[in-house]
């Protein structure tokens, strides 16, 4: 038999787990030191974030929180290669993205805090908001994506899954879908080995998730998900070729999921601790600080500030979202419909009646 | 002898033409031999024989339009009984090797199953009834009650209703049975009617649900809001004024010229086109015009915007208010469409009113209101001739925009406003 | 004035729009050139050009999904499920995320969809081909449904969901399609959604049906009639969010009701007008109320298909029973 189709994946680093660069160019962006501590402060403020938020749902102040801790360079760096008038449409973890798209902190808290109107961002208008059924938000960002090639804007539309989510039929229809239609899209998947309790060897047979865009007919690039420079990198890259109408690109993020799948979850059920060790080891904060430390842009002093001003950043929202207290329960009903129904309206009353009642 | 009737081909045909016969009278056939080729609408189709036996007799030529269900083939089936003929015969296959040229597949509007094709021109009334408040007061009384009433031979009617909601309750049923109670009429509600009007006036309205607390909603609520909020930060200072449109050239669509004026006010003081933020003490200019036009509908006052009304010609403009207007009515204005206006346009005059202090609605910074066409006497050259005049109202933000301000932009729209085209 | 079948009078109201919006797109499998398999969209794609109407791959959950993104951007996309019996992987995306952006989003977002399919048997079809899922649609918030039961009100009822700001569903009946034919005038007025048509006036009982069935129930009304009862019939067309004031006011002058369906009975959407016409307005009523409807099994292959729905007679006795209670 003759071979008529084969693949290949290409790799991406710049950056090892010890912040030595692996490759003598780097990109145009990370030769501005600027815009590598503009990125390095935003990967840390999420770390705070996140260690806030956990524990705020451990001391009962937050619902169910689904953690970021080992993600920040591959949602930081998919946040800062895209545009304002992108469009992204997130699965749950990726407040890094979403905290420099403009999505205020406490309008997450807002969110996991069981209050809706942590999803009518003050910020970016046309981001879709958190997307708990899985990989659902990829036929949304195709939908997104193909209005703007109809109406010839020169926006991308950008969605994140997990690994898991990379078996569900929605991931396959909609990269199928991009690719017939050659929409400006840029999927990325975070593979960070886990789907809750199940690892990634059992979840595909697959040698990578990138090899997946093959089937969709369009090329799939992996990149080091730990390494802010090779995240921004390659999204850029991407973003740039759904841009100029090239069509949709899957990228890759190999990266580690530290924390349990959610704060109701439990990993030590199900993994052993010498893996998560040596992962805590390869984080992406790590190698980018010793980076810029190497380079002179970086001290203990200067990382001290930074985390008293994140500390302050992140009590500062904490203390709007405490203060947001309990929507009005009218506000179940308001937003149903333009045109609310006649059954609603009196649901509606009656709800807020029985609301006052009770106090 | 079997008859052979012309099978249902499939799809609810009616009819198929016979293009040739592969047996004739006399022969001996098998089961599924091919007796003849059809042509129905939709292809040419070979109809194989149901039984075994001798044709006795065809009851068509070729060239022959034969409708289903009607004799085709007159059979001697040999030993005994034969099957059942099946009403809806299988076809085995669809005939390419024909003579003719294929004809063109008629297009049955389906892909799957039978459906009923007809051309009957229906005519039907459908009588939209939604929205009465009020209809004729029916008895009322639970199903057990009425069977009462009918064990009883009594008649619903005739009893005063004593229960809750004005129903009759069993009670009311025996009562009127044994008859110690004065029979009343049910429908007189007398202690609940309203007095003989002392004047010839029309009655109260019946689609209103008085005296119930009604919460406000969807425009009303809006309308609160920001009127609430108009009270609490504008300073408002109105200027009244007329043009003189007696000099029109006839035809002419009064809501786009009053549009062109503003947009020609807007040119010369683009200081009324603007967005002021009171607390941070800056005011942003807007070259582009986008007017709201108020609206006035059964659910309350609405705002869509007429975008940029600058760069609209006259048929632009006017496509543009239709669209507005048929929105409105079929209410679907969305919260998009009422975004962002740059200065409201308030045409009340249709129904009464002449000048009017209309309200500015925050972030403009003004609101033209146009009061009825009147026909004025004005003086004219010692004499005095009637007018057709448009009143107009301009209500302004006086802590950003300056009396002469406001008087030179209402000065360049009477201007506009009073030229012939 | 064009004398339109229900399917030509869905393809004069598409047209309408696409010609009058340019938000609005068509999408769906087999729409384009093929102008779709029971030819909704016939002429369309010809006419408005493949970036207004669109074929999509062989996906019923891209194609809801793909038009809640596309809805969310700006666009109103008229997206066609081929037939209703294949529209369950579509109601993921629906009930998950068509029907709860707007709130979700405490406004921000919202999704001016429209999905339409045919639905309904009575056509000699496949397995599958023959659903009536109306109350599974009903039952979910933040979608209006919708079953149009001729063409003028196909037409107006189109319009008016692809007008609407917010998701609907709008099954059409695959019976109905070509029954027979109507003036319809192309003049772009919408009918209004939520609300009920009366299409026959009488004081004697209330009949309340759609889609399809509203046919028979036509048929039994006028038989009726030969003999001096007169039946008022009511076409839901908004099947939810159900006008009950017109319903309610039917009941309260006639005092009995049928309500006939060719879905299953159990929790069918005639169980929501029966409980709340037993709620609202028992002590107008003169007998139980009665339901009419297809039996708890699923829609059997068509040999059986009329056993199945509800015929003029079986409907008849459904009105005897409440007159004769």
């Amino acid at each position: 038999m003759k071979t008529v189709a084969s693949f290949e994946i290409k790799y991406q680093q710049y950056l090892d787990p010890e912040g030595k660069l692996t490759q003598k160019k780097l990109p145009k962006f990370a030769e501005n030191h600027d815009e590598l501590l503009k990125m390095y402060r935003m990967m840390s403020f999420v770390r705070v974030f996140d260690t806030k938020s956990i524990a705020l749902q451990r001391t009962g102040q937050l619902g169910t929180y689904a953690s970021c801790l080992g993600h920040e360079a591959t949602h930081v760096g998919i946040g800062a290669a895209m545009k304002a008038e992108d469009a992204f449409f997130p699965m749950y973890r990726e407040y890094g993205t979403q905290f420099w798209r403009g999505v205020k902190p406490h309008e997450v808290l807002l969110f996991w805090g069981g209050d809706e109107r942590g999803n009518n961002f003050s910020g970016p208008a046309h981001d879709f908001a958190w997307a708990v059924p899985i990989a659902t938000q990829f036929h949304h960002a195709a939908g997104a994506a193909l209005a703007f090639k109809l109406r010839g804007e020169k926006r991308v539309a950008v969605s994140v899954i997990g690994d898991g989510g990379t078996s569900q039929g929605d991931f396959y229809e909609s990269l199928n879908a991009a690719g017939a239609y050659q929409l400006p899209a840029v999927f990325v998947i975070s593979n960070n080995k886990w789907a809750i309790s199940v690892p990634l060897s059992a979840q595909t047979a697959c040698e990578t998730l990138a090899q997946k865009a093959i089937a969709g007919g369009f090329e799939g690039i992996q990149v080091d998900g730990n390494d802010i420079v090779a995240v921004r990198d390659i999204m850029e890259y991407a973003l740039h070729k759904a841009r100029s109408g090239k069509g949709p690109t899957l990228v890759e993020a190999l990266t580690y999921r530290i924390s349990d799948h959610t704060t109701a979850d439990d990993a030590t059920r199900y993994r052993g601790k010498d893996e998560v060790e040596d992962a805590k080891k390869k984080e992406p904060l790590i190698r980018i600080r010793k980076y810029l430390m190497d380079i002179g842009v970086w001290d203990q002093k200067k990382e001290d500030k930074l985390l008293a001003e994140c500390t302050a950043q992140m009590d500062a929202e904490v203390k709007l979202y405490k203060d947001a207290g309990k929507p009005p329960i009218e506000s179940m009903f308001d937003h149903m419909f333009a045109n609310l129904p006649e059954s609603l309206v009196a649901q509606r009353a009656a709800a807020a009646a029985e609301g006052q009642q009770h106090g | 002898m079997k008859t052979f009737n012309l099978p249902d081909l499939g799809e609810g045909l009616q009819e198929a033409e016979i293009v040739n016969w592969h047996v004739k009278e006399g022969d001996v056939v098998k089961v599924d031999q091919p007796l003849l080729s059809v042509e129905t609408a939709k292809a040419v189709v070979d109809v194989p024989s149901p039984w075994a036996g001798k044709i006795l007799k065809l009851h068509g030529k070729a060239g022959d339009i034969m409708p289903t269900h009607t004799a085709l083939v007159d059979f001697d089936i040999e030993g005994g009984n034969a099957p059942a003929m099946k009403s809806a015969a299988k076809v085995t296959s669809v005939a390419p090797v024909q003579s003719k040229s294929q004809p063109i597949a008629e297009d049955s509007g389906t892909v799957v199953g039978n459906m009923p094709t007809g051309n009957e021109l229906v005519t039907e009334t459908a009588i939209i009834r939604k929205k009465q408040k009020q209809g004729p007061v029916h008895v009322k009384a639970l199903p057990s009650v009425r069977i009462l009433a009918k064990q009883l031979g009594v008649d619903l009617a005739t009893c005063q209703a004593t229960g809750k909601n004005d129903t009759i309750t069993a009670d009311d049923v025996r009562a009127a049975a044994s008859g110690t109670r004065d029979v009343q009429g049910r429908t007189s509600a007398a202690a609940g009617r309203m007095p003989a009007a002392a004047w010839d006036l029309p009655p109260a309205r019946t689609d209103i649900n008085y005296g119930v607390a009604e919460p406000l909603r969807g425009p009303r609520r809006a309308m609160h809001a920001s009127m609430t909020r108009a009270r609490n930060e504008v300073m408002e200072c109105t200027l009244f004024d007329d043009a003189d449109i007696h000099n029109w050239a006839p035809g002419q669509d009064i809501t786009v010229r009053i549009i062109r004026a503003i947009v020609a006010g807007c040119r010369a003081e683009p200081e009324l086109n603007t967005w002021y933020d009171g607390d941070k003490l800056e005011r942003t200019l807007h070259e582009r015009v986008d007017v709201a036009m108020a609206v006035d509908t059964p659910d309350g006052l609405i705002v869509p915007v007429l975008r940029d009304a600058g760069r609209k010609n006259a048929q632009q403009l006017r496509v543009d208010l239709n669209r507005i207007k048929e929105t409105t009515r079929n209410r679907t204005v969305t919260p998009a469409d009422m975004k962002d206006a740059t200065i409201t346009l308030s045409n009340f005059g249709m129904m009464a009113g002449r000048y009017a202090t209309p309200v500015v609605v925050p972030p403009q910074v003004a609101i033209l209101g146009t009061g009825g066409l009147r026909h004025d006497v004005v003086p004219v050259l010692g004499g005095v001739e009637v007018h057709k005049r448009v009143p107009l109202s301009i209500t302004f933000d006086h802590r950003c925009i300056t009396g002469g301000t406001a008087c030179r932009w209402l000065a360049a729209v009477i201007s506009d406003l009073q030229k012939a085209h | 004035m064009a004398k339109v079948a229900m399917v030509e009078a869905i393809t004069q109201g598409l047209a309408y729009e696409l010609e009058h919006d340019p938000a609005v797109v068509v999408l769906g499998e087999d729409v384009g050139v093929n102008g779709g398999v029971f030819r909704a969209t016939s002429g369309l794609q010809q006419r408005f050009g493949k970036q207004r109407v669109m074929d999509t791959p062989l996906a019923e959950a891209l194609i809801a999904g793909m038009s809640i993104g596309m809805a969310a951007m700006g666009m109103k996309p008229v997206a066609e499920i081929q037939f209703s019996g294949f529209i369950y992987p579509a109601v993921d995306q629906m009930i998950n995320h068509a029907g709860r952006l707007r709130t979700r989003t405490r406004g921000r977002l919202h999704v001016p969809m429209v999905l339409r399919a045919p639905s309904g048997g009575g056509i000699h079809a496949p397995e599958h081909h023959s659903e009536s899922n109306e109350a599974l649609f009903a039952h979910m918030p933040g979608i209006r449904t919708v079953m149009p039961s001729s063409p003028a009100r196909a037409y107006g009822l189109l319009l008016a969901a692809i007008r609407d700001p917010d998701p609907v569903v709008f099954l059409e009946p695959t019976r109905l399609y070509r029954m027979n034919k109507q003036d319809v005038e192309d003049n772009g007025e919408a009918l209004p959604l939520d609300t009920c048509f009366v299409l026959r006036e009488g004081e004697d009982v209330t009949l309340v049906s759609w889609g399809a069935m509203i046919h028979e129930t036509l048929q039994a009304a006028a038989k009726f009639a030969e003999q001096s009862v007169a039946c008022e019939v009511i076409d839901l067309a908004t099947i939810s969010p159900i006008d009950f004031e017109t319903i309610l006011e039917s009941v309260e002058k006639t005092g009995r009701l049928v309500i006939i369906h060719e879905a299953p009975r159990n929790c069918g959407v005639g169980a929501e007008v029966a409980a709340t016409v037993a709620e609202k307005a028992i002590y107008a009523l003169k007998a139980p109320i009665e339901r009419v409807t297809g039996y708890d099994i699923p829609m059997p292959l068509f040999k059986l298909e009329h056993d199945y729905m509800p015929s003029v007679e079986r409907v008849m006795q459904g009105i005897r029973k409440v007159l004769e209670a």
